[in-house]
Formats: structure tokens, C-alpha cells, sequence
């Protein structure tokens, strides 16, 4: 109904006092008369929540939102640097309660059983890897994240557990209730895969450093980050392993997570020279009342034998693994996208022959064409010039650019290059696309790229643009 | 011992006094007597860094000394990996590949700003596996210009500086080429094609040798070559003003 204002949310104490959600607010200030109540702020909550699974890295790189008010957290592979499930549980919940955050818990094979035993199971519970039916069967069947009108009617049904609806045919209860259903249960049972939207793709590369006390002095943070690197090289290096991305990631004492990301050019696992790349932007690194644990993960992940094999191979990279640091150093300290190596792109149209690719990445080795002279510098916008050409299909004989009159002495062209009509809409190709470059030589020596797009017979007349400089 | 070979001994420390280097270096000659004879050792030195300007509107462009630059350092980037740091990146690869780059191979990199383009090539000179760096800078002072020569002894790659103010503006620093091995400056020359054809011949460039530390300047049109060396001499100009020699020992 609109216009009514209900409860959406309800504490403790209040759900004590016998209020619930969905409650009408007039109710429930008539039943609690000293009720302190505030709206409802949705994205503050979706910001939380957000956050939280930010500080939840601390447990494990794979943490995925279940909104509005849950997570799932990846914990494979990342348990026995609590020493088994049961501490890594513990130490959460006390945590968040530290926090001043009501949460429950379970730990299950699928997120749909740990969802299940966590909103309707017994506190903390920790279900043993191959016991998911059995800890699903008793609860109620809304444990299995069923639409709300689709879970009443199967109550209704007197269908009250999950068990009794295990038992069933199914394909009596996808003629009955749908297909929905019946994924949920196998979501749940752990019979079909479900995709969780992590907010970074898990990885079991993970390594991870606690303190008894926090720190936070630049040095501190200087010598943890190699330390931390050298855990996780060690790990890589036993598996013979290299990533190109690590993720380092601080987490103060007030809860909130701040991360560092550094890439790599080529794969590696150089402690020493990983933590150097943080180095320079720890400063930006703002400590607070102090960090208590550090975490790096890597992303990125391959063989390292490999890659460095097909480079040698390939022969095409600037002499591979040499110059790797280097590159890493001007990649990480210039950001994205300033570091780069050309490659040929299978096109005549002189702005797309270029492609700009990975310093370090294998080449493919078919060049330009060198009967096809092209400037040393081209412009990225051609600038237009005033061009006198006695003759259409000639060369101009003289051209002012820059306010600087040029005499041709020498030229050669034209080059006709149309353009690619299979990349235009239909009716935007036509005469007027057409460029016709020449390379022309003034009395001084100075050589310049021109064109003219357009042609002479066409209904506008051609314009001359000089696109590029041979020097 | 006698006075010629007495002579002999003093020349050979003055030079290597004003060669400012530790060790002999190797250099990359030109294959003309005429240049050839007026560079220390013999060639271009390699393991330092050279400053290659141009005049006019090339000091925002830097073609003709880029292209110079290219065509030069195209047999040294064979002997390891070569990186163009630039502030626009306006290079045009298939136009290096032309002069003779292995252009599929460079590393390009843009800076921001003058201070990243220094810090990228000095960190570039002194790396390993680097054969050649190119940086285009707007001045080197003499600090920079030290710090360079560091990186080139430190990592043994041979540096070029062309110097350029792509976004224009004055140059900031009085004197530039602080520290260099040897100055140069380009123009182009207007080209001739062999006889019998038409359009333009290979690419010819008026070179002058401004400063030369360890050896005296000289001028000479040169010629893009496909031959052993990567340049020829066309023409040698005597009678071109040149600049006057700076003090040899300011920059060590």
C-alpha cells in the first residue's frame, strides 16, 4: 500500500519488544512508544555492505555481496592460515562484533547450504565437507532462497523442510513450482555450479600477515610488504608459478582495507623486486591508528617456464626477460597506458596500421610494407594547409602551413587510400573519403605527408591536409 | 725519451682527461674519414649520451632529428633493447621502420612532464639489456646532464637527447647539452635521387658537430645509407660558422 511506513529493519532489543519487519511505523510507535526510528537509506546500505566485503579480504580474496545485508566469503584454500575452519569462524564473528556488527555464520560446500544454515541454522554452524543434505534437511524450506509467494505456497503445501522437498520427484515439482526451485536445491546440494559475483575473482594465491601490535611506520610498511611478497613468491615458486598483478592490500585497526595494485610486464616472483615497486606509493598509504594485517594476492597466475620460453623463442620481444624490470618500474611509476610497443595492424588507413601492445608481450611479426614510405612523426589530427595545385591529380606546387609559406621542390604520389568502406554506415562513403597523400620536399628539405580528401569532380571541393612529417 | 714520444704521452692523457671516462669506450664510427677523424676514438662514443637539436619550428616537431636519431641508432638497437621516451607520443612506428629501426621492437614511453622524462631515461640508460635510449627533452642542465652520463657508465647503453618542447613554451634552462658526450644540430637538406629518377631521393640532413668533448665540431650533409654504415657523407662544409667551444672541464 503507498503512502504506509513500515518497519524494514528491526534490532535486537526492538525485536524483543515484538517488533518486526514489515510492520506498520504507527504500530509500532503505539506499542513502543519510545521507539527511535530513521528512514531507510538504501544505497548507504549497498556503500556498507560494500565496504564490509572490502574489509573481509582479510580472510579471503574471493568475498562476493548478498545484498542487502550478506556475503559470501571464498574460504578455499585460505582456512588453514587460521588453523581450520572453526577459528577462522570464531575470529570473523568477534570481529564483527568488535565492530558493533550483528552477524551469523556457518561454514558449508555451497554458498546456498551456508546461506541456508546461516539464516535459519543453528548458530555458527560449520557444516563437515559431503554433510550438506544432511544439515539441509531439517530446515525450513524458505532456507533455500526461494521468492517469497513461491516458498509460502510450498508451506502452505504442508511441505515445511528442505528434506521433504529432497524427497520428492523432480519433475513434479518443477511442473508444480517451476524450474526455480529445483536449481535452488541443487545450488544448495551442491548438483550444479552457482556463479557468485566476487568483487575480485578468487584466487588461491593468497598470502597473508598479522600482528600482534599494529604498525605503522613507513619502514614497517616498506619491510612487510617484502615480507608479505616473499610469502607468496615462496608459494608461487613451489608451484612454478609467476603473476603479473599483486594486489597488496592494508588493513587498519578501525576496519577499513586500502590496497595497492602493481602489475607486471612479464610473470614473475621476485620478492624483493615487488615489494620495490610498491615502495614509492606506500606514502600514500595513510595508516591511522595502525595496520594489523597485511594481505597480497596475485592475479594473473601462470607458468612461468613458459611465457619466458616463448618470448626466447619468438625472438621479437626487445630480448625479453632483460629489460622486465625496467619496463615494471616506468609501467608502474607512469601509469596505464604509457609504456607500449608498436605493432603492425593489418590496415592501409595510416592512423589504424599502428597498434599499440604490451612492451614485453611476443610480437607477430609481420612488419610494415617498406615499399610504402610513411612519415617518422604523424599527427594525430591532420592539420589542414592552403595548397595550390596547378592541375587536379597533382602535387601542389606551393602550401602554407603555420603561416609559413613552403615552395615544393620535389614530390612524389599520389598514394590513393580510400577509406575503409566495411567500417562506415551505409551513404557515409563516397568520393569525398578518398585521400590522395603525396610526399613533397620543400627547398629547404623539410618533407611533409599531404593529402587531399576529396576529389575535384566531386560536388565539394577537396581539402589538403598535411598529416605527418618525415624529417 | 724523446720529445715526439714525450708529446705522444701528454696528448694521450689530455684526451683522456677530457674524455672524462674511466675506461676506453667503444664507439660506432661513422665509416667517413672526414667525420670520423674529428670524433674521440674514432666514431660516435658509445656508453654516453648525446644531444642531437634541431632549429626553428623543429624545436616543438623534432622531425629531422628524430629521423636522424633513428637512422643512427638503428645498428646499435640490434645489440639490445631500445626505448623512445617522448612527452607527445607522435612517433610513427612503419615511418621508424622506414630508417631502418627495428620499430616492432622499441619501447615507447610517454611522460607526463619534463621530470618523468628524465627520470625515465636516466632509469632506462642504467638498466640492463638496454643497448640504446632516446629521450625528447626540452634542456638537460648540468645536474641532469651528470646524472645521465651516471646512468650511461652504469649500465653501458648509449643515450641520444633530442632536445624538444612538444607543447612550445621558453626553455627553462639557459644552456643545455650539460654533460654530453657530443652536440649536435640538424636540418634537413633538400635530397637528390639517383640519376634517372624520379620523385625524392633518401632522406639527406645538414649536420653539425656543434661540441664534441675530446675532439673538435665539424659540418657535413649526410645521407640516409643502406650500405655498412647507416649514414653517408655527401658534401663536407669548411666554411660554416660554428659555435664557440665551451670550457671543456665544467662538466667533468
Amino acid at each position: 500500500m503507498r503512502g504506509v511506513r513500515r518497519l524494514s529493519a528491526v534490532d535486537g532489543r526492538a525485536a524483543k519488544l515484538g517488533l518486526f519487519v514489515g510492520q506498520k511505523a504507527t504500530d509500532a510507535a503505539a506499542l513502543v512508544p519510545e521507539l527511535t526510528s530513521a528512514d531507510t537509506d538504501d544505497e548507504a546500505d549497498a556503500a556498507a555492505l560494500a565496504a564490509l566485503v572490502d574489509w573481509c579480504v582479510r580472510f579471503s580474496p574471493a568475498v562476493a555481496p548478498d545484498p542487502p545485508d550478506g556475503l559470501y566469503l571464498d574460504i578455499g584454500g585460505a582456512a588453514h592460515l587460521w588453523n581450520g575452519e572453526g577459528a577462522m569462524l570464531a575470529d570473523l564473528l568477534a570481529r564483527l562484533e568488535k565492530n558493533h556488527i550483528a552477524a551469523r555464520a556457518a561454514v558449508a560446500d555451497t554458498p546456498g547450504c551456508a546461506w541456508a544454515l546461516a539464516h535459519f541454522g543453528p548458530a555458527d554452524t560449520i557444516a563437515p565437507a559431503g554433510h550438506t543434505a544432511a544439515h539441509l534437511a531439517p530446515l525450513p524450506v524458505h532456507a533455500l532462497r526461494l521468492a517469497g509467494p513461491d516458498a509460502d505456497q510450498i508451506a502452505r503445501l504442508g511441505l515445511t523442510t528442505v528434506g521433504q522437498l529432497m524427497g520428492l520427484p523432480r519433475v513434479q515439482l518443477t511442473r508444480r513450482f517451476g524450474p526455480s526451485i529445483v536449481r535452488r536445491l541443487d545450488e544448495a546440494l551442491g548438483r550444479c555450479e552457482e556463479a557468485l559475483s566476487f568483487r575480485r575473482p578468487p584466487s588461491p594465491w593468497l598470502a597473508r600477515l598479522a600482528f600482534v601490535e599494529p604498525i605503522s611506520t613507513p619502514e614497517d610498511l616498506a619491510r612487510v610488504s617484502v615480507d608479505v611478497a616473499r610469502l607468496l613468491c615462496a608459494q608461487l615458486e613451489r608451484e612454478g608459478r609467476g603473476a603479473r598483478r599483486f594486489e597488496l592490500c592494508f588493513h587498519r585497526v578501525d576496519g577499513a582495507a586500502l590496497t595497492l595494485t602493481v602489475g607486471l610486464s612479464m610473470a614473475g616472483r621476485e620478492a624483493e623486486r615487488i615489494g620495490r615497486l610498491f615502495a614509492p606509493r606506500l606514502e600514500t598509504i595513510d595508516p591511522g591508528f595502525g595496520i594489523e594485517v597485511v594481505t597480497l594476492s596475485a592475479d594473473g597466475v601462470e607458468r612461468l617456464g613458459d611465457a619466458q620460453g616463448e618470448l626466447i623463442g619468438g625472438g621479437r620481444g626487445p630480448s625479453g626477460p632483460d629489460v622486465a624490470p625496467l619496463v615494471d618500474r616506468l609501467a608502474n611509476r607512469l601509469g596505464d597506458g604509457r609504456v607500449w610497443r608498436d605493432e603492425a595492424h593489418p590496415s592501409h588507413i595510416p592512423e589504424r596500421a599502428v597498434s599499440r601492445r604490451p612492451p614485453l608481450s611476443p610480437g607477430a611479426g609481420h612488419g610494415w610494407d617498406a615499399g610504402r614510405p610513411r612519415p617518422l612523426r604523424l599527427f594525430t589530427r591532420p592539420e589542414p594547409i592552403e595548397a595550390m595545385a596547378p592541375v587536379p591529380d597533382d602535387p601542389p606546387i606551393v602550401f602554407r602551413w603555420r603561416g609559413l609559406a613552403h615552395r615544393v621542390r620535389r614530390a612524389e604520389g599520389p598514394e590513393r587510400l580510400a577509406q575503409e568502406w566495411w567500417r562506415l554506415a551505409p551513404g557515409e562513403s563516397g568520393p569525398g573519403h578518398v585521400r590522395d597523400y603525396y610526399r613533397v620536399e620543400d627547398e629547404a628539405g623539410a618533407r611533409f605527408w599531404l593529402f587531399r580528401a576529396g576529389l575535384y569532380s566531386a560536388p565539394v571541393p577537396p581539402r589538403w591536409w598535411l598529416h605527418g612529417l618525415f624529417g | 725519451m724523446s720529445r715526439e714520444a714525450r708529446l705522444k704521452a701528454v696528448r694521450k692523457k689530455i684526451a683522456a682527461i677530457e674524455t672524462g671516462s674511466r675506461r676506453a669506450s667503444a664507439v660506432a664510427p661513422f665509416g667517413d674519414g672526414r667525420i670520423d677523424r674529428l670524433l674521440p676514438g674514432g666514431g660516435l662514443a658509445l656508453g654516453h649520451w648525446h644531444e642531437v637539436a634541431g632549429e626553428g619550428l623543429e624545436v616543438e616537431l623534432a622531425a629531422a632529428p628524430g629521423a636522424f636519431v633513428a637512422a643512427l641508432a638503428a645498428p646499435l638497437a640490434t645489440q639490445g633493447a631500445m626505448v623512445w621516451v617522448m612527452r607527445k607520443g607522435d612517433l610513427y612506428a612503419p615511418g621508424l621502420a622506414g630508417l631502418g629501426l627495428a620499430a616492432e621492437r622499441l619501447i615507447q614511453v610517454e611522460a607526463r612532464d619534463e621530470v618523468q622524462a628524465l627520470g625515465a631515461l636516466e632509469d632506462a640508460l642504467g638498466s640492463n639489456g638496454v643497448a640504446v635510449a632516446v629521450g625528447e627533452i626540452g634542456a638537460v642542465d648540468l645536474t641532469a646532464g651528470r646524472r645521465l652520463q651516471l646512468a650511461c657508465e652504469r649500465g653501458g647503453a648509449t643515450g641520444f637527447v633530442i632536445v624538444r618542447r612538444p607543447f612550445g613554451g621558453r626553455r627553462s634552462v639557459e644552456r643545455t647539452g650539460m654533460g654530453a658526450a657530443s652536440r649536435w644540430r640538424i636540418s634537413p637538406a633538400p635530397s637528390q635521387p639517383a640519376i634517372g629518377e624520379i620523385g625524392l631521393g633518401p632522406p639527406r640532413w645538414q649536420v653539425t658537430l656543434a661540441r664534441c668533448r675530446g675532439g673538435s665540431g665539424g659540418a657535413w650533409t649526410m645521407e640516409k645509407s643502406d650500405g655498412a654504415y647507416p649514414l653517408r657523407v655527401v658534401a663536407e662544409l669548411g666554411d660554416r660558422q660554428l659555435e664557440t667551444p665551451q670550457p671543456l672541464r665544467l662538466a667533468g
